[in-house]
Parts: C-alpha cells; structure tokens; sequence
C-alpha cells in the first residue's frame, strides 16, 4: 500500500482544504473542514478502497493522518 | 380495556430488542406469538421465555423468496403482525453502492412488502387484524449518513398508508411506528461503528433520554389491542421529545 497513495485518497474526502496541506503528520480534526460526516466517509473510504473497517473510535483515538495509515496497514 | 388474550400475533426479527420485547409483553398478556427470525438458537431462547401456551417460531431469511413461501404455506391465521426486522446502514451519499442500496432495501422495504403481501393475499390476516410497521425517526430527519437507511424507512411508512387505505375493508389496520434512538443489540453494534463517546453525547438531544425496548412494545401492544380500533394509516413518531429541539 503506498503512503502517497492512501495520502490522496484521504485527502479527497474534503472539499474545501487544499489537498496540498494534508500531510501525513497533520492533526485531521484540528482542520477547519473536519466534521462527523467526513469522519463516516474517511471510515468508508476504508472499507471501499482497503476492505478494511475503522470505527468512530479509532478515529477519536488517532491523532495524525499517519495513525489512520497505521491503522489499515494493521488490519489490511 | 387493552387485553389482546387469545390473540394470534406474528413478530420479525423476534430474537432480540425490540422484537423480542413485544414478545414477551404480547404472551404475558394472553397472546399467542409466532416468532419469525434468522437465528434458530436465538429465537428458541425468546420461545422458552414466554409466557403461556401456543407458541412457535420459524427460522427464515425474509429475503428469501422461497423460504417466505413455504412459511405462508404452513402458517396459521393471525390477528396482528409486527414488522420489526430490519437493519441500519451509515454511509455517506459519496459511497453509496448498488449493492449497498440492494442490501438495505431488501431487508428494511423488500422483504416487509412481500411478506405482507402474501399474508394479505393468503388471506392470513383475520378480519379486524392490526399490522404494525416499525419505521424510524430518521425518515424525517436528515442525519448524515443516513440516505439508504432513512429513504428505506420514508418507503416503508408510505407503504403502510397505501396498505392501510386497501385493507380498510377488511377493517384490517395498518400504521407505523417511528421510534427514535432505541437502546437495543443493534443499535449498541451501530454505535460501535459511530463513536460509544458521541453515541452518549447524543442523548443530550433526547429530553427523555434514549428509548428501551419496552416503550416501543407498549405502543405496539396498544396498536395490536381494539382499543386502536379507529386508527389507521397513522405514522407516530416516538422519540423521547427529540423532535422537539
């Protein structure tokens, strides 16, 4: 699985935040953009691109990009 | 006044929550109940809890064409129905899927209108019989995430009108129940998927809190008993005061 890769692909879950300004050790849900629907589709977009399932509470329990990353690379 | 002794009631998704409640309520009451449901161990368990004489249960998937059949070929007459299975489903419109709509669909919409309308054309449901759809809250709201399993609710609580309007009569009733966040096996499992920290949050918007099983069944029970006798096509929406704030 490439880092730039899962990177772009969580980046494209927002609509207003310049994907340039995503980076692995960015803190997701201090972006101004965050909300619990990209929450879902972050949970989605692992399901459908990884076939891997995070919770709500992963999510809540990770910090930067990179922890999610780590998360699927876990369970993929 | 509420009595519904001797009745014959059939239950979906009778193995746990909310099913299992009306129930056991339904029994204790002097009802006589046919659990339908896919765990065999399960709703053997619910059979053995209840109360009184009379009661069966079948194993079926409800979206299974022939399995529904040959329950309609065996089954009795009833004098009410609980359409209580079915499943939630949080994705956003971005990943919604074919496969996905089908999957919550046939569960939650599909399999309620087949099996009712085999009942109904099997004449299986007794004159006066009372039918109660288990809708959700979320068929009026617009909570993200909630497009597949919210528009399968709004589609079930417009068939119950439609089926209310034809079964009149028959004096056959039908309404739906739109209850909000219920405390059940599935729920808890669905917050899993959400956040347990913002599942609790969330009740802050409930001024009754979180509903239980046993609220739901007591509307049930009260839509199965005469003494509903002048309501139907009715959508009552139970939710604690949600849709107050």
């Amino acid at each position: 699985m490439e880092d730039n890769k899962f990177l772009e692909n969580f980046a494209f879950q927002f609509d207003e935040t310049d994907p340039g300004s995503i980076l692995l050790d960015t803190h997701f849900k201090k972006l101004d953009e965050w909300s619990s629907l990209i929450a879902l589709s972050v949970m989605a977009m692992a399901d459908e691109q990884y076939r891997v399932k995070i919770t709500a509470d992963d999510i809540k329990n990770s910090t930067t990009v990179n922890d999610i990353l780590l998360l699927i690379k876990e369970r993929s | 006044m509420f009595g519904i002794a001797g009745k014959k009631i059939l239950i979906t998704g009778a193995s746990s929550g909310i099913g299992r409640q009306i129930a056991i309520d339904v029994a204790k009451n002097g009802g006589i109940v046919s659990l339908l449901g896919r765990d065999k161990g399960r709703l053997a368990e619910v059979a053995n809890e209840l109360e009184g004489v009379g009661h069966n249960y079948f194993s079926l998937d409800l979206t299974n064409s022939q399995q529904l059949g040959q329950f309609i070929e065996q089954s009795g007459n009833f004098d009410g129905v609980v359409f209580n299975a079915g499943i939630i489903d949080y994705t956003p419109v971005k990943f919604i899927t074919e496969e996905k709509i089908d999957a919550i669909f046939d569960i939650n919409y599909k399999s309620v209108v087949l099996l009712s309308q085999r009942l109904i054309k099997n004449k299986r449901v007794n004159k006066s019989g009372s039918l109660v759809f288990i809708s959700s809250i979320s068929s009026k709201l617009g909570v993200p995430g909630t497009a597949i399993y919210a528009s399968s609710k709004a589609a079930l609580s417009s068939y119950t009108k439609i089926i209310a309007s034809e079964l009149s009569a028959q004096k056959i009733r039908a309404n739906c129940i739109s209850p909000g966040i219920v405390i059940t096996p599935m729920t808890q499992q669905a917050s899993n998927a959400g956040s347990d920290e913002g599942f609790k949050n969330a009740e802050k918007l409930y001024p009754l809190g979180y509903g239980t099983p046993e609220d739901v069944s007591g509307l049930c029970f009260y839509l199965l008993s005469d003494v509903s006798r002048w309501m139907t096509g009715s959508d009552l929406v139970l939710d604690g005061g949600h849709t107050l704030i």
